[in-house]
């Protein structure tokens, strides 16, 4: 069993009155269990050069209901260009140059992937990673 | 216009061979420029129905918009959960202790739906900035 943690540190000093300081972290464990998840697609990182929107993680029969986190970040560093996040034709939202997400996925049916639309065809980069139950594998 | 800063770090000494240990900061600018987001809703609410409702309407939200939203489940159980989506889209589970960290378009009926997985008193925090 492997032992993963994702933190996340959210800090502002002036987007409100009183300071923003808040750390929270999690243990990525498998669903309903305090088994950690012990398999990743590892960091991946992709430059994009086409605006096609493609199937960045393939939902799968294995880990559907399951617990799968997923980070993707825009690596990009003109603040003008982003990536469409959809997932089952349903609009997450935009990761512009530099943002990142980090999500639960359940993959709740075959059609649930997760899709990405860069907004320009001149080499966007974008960093992805899965961490997981489990994977169909595709036979070859 | 504020400066708000979000940073990620995914740690772990045994999920591969070698170590995996990185970190990313994020800093939530308005769509397509380096103005910072200006405006945040921080709330905690505790839910004792297992119906799915609202969390977060896009009433009041910029559409095509640079939201960001961020969820934690407050709870310890490693058993009870809830279902995120948007609209209709199941996006994940949250079990005890889990979060995630999002960029929300709040178009048309993209309302952050929660879903309790118990109806014994389960709680998640979020917030909002926008």
């Amino acid at each position: 069993m492997a032992t993963t943690t994702a933190t996340i540190t959210l800090s502002s000093a002036d987007i409100q009155s009183d300071v923003l300081a808040l750390t929270k972290q999690a243990t990525l464990n498998k669903g309903g269990t305090t088994t950690g998840l012990e398999q990743t697609t590892g960091l991946n990182k992709v430059i994009y050069t086409a605006t096609t929107n493609i199937v960045l993680l393939d939902s799968t029969v294995l880990g559907v209901g399951k617990a799968a986190k997923v980070y993707i970040a825009n690596k990009s560093t003109d603040a003008s260009e982003f990536v469409l996040i959809t997932i089952n034709a349903q609009i997450i939202g935009r990761l512009y140059a530099g943002d990142w997400m980090f999500i639960p996925w359940s993959q709740s049916d075959a059609a649930g992937n997760i899709e990405l639309a860069p907004s320009v065809a001149t080499a966007l980069p974008v960093e992805y990673m899965m961490i997981h139950e489990g994977a169909t594998q595709t036979s070859a | 216009m504020a400066t708000t800063t979000a940073t990620i770090n995914i740690a772990s000494a045994d999920l591969t061979d070698n170590a995996l240990n990185f970190t990313n900061t994020a800093t939530l600018n308005k769509r397509g420029n380096l103005e910072g987001l200006d405006t945040i809703i921080s709330a905690t609410k505790t839910f004792t129905s297992t119906s799915a409702v609202d969390l977060v309407a896009v009433t009041g939200f910029t559409a095509t918009a640079a939201n960001k939203v961020y969820i934690a489940n407050t709870g310890t159980s490693e058993s009870d959960y809830f279902v995120i989506g948007i609209e209709s889209e199941e996006i994940g589970r949250l079990y005890g202790g889990d979060w995630m960290f999002i960029p929300w378009d709040a178009s048309t009926d993209d309302d952050i739906t929660i879903t309790p997985s118990v109806a014994t008193a389960m709680t998640a925090e979020y917030m909002v900035f926008s």
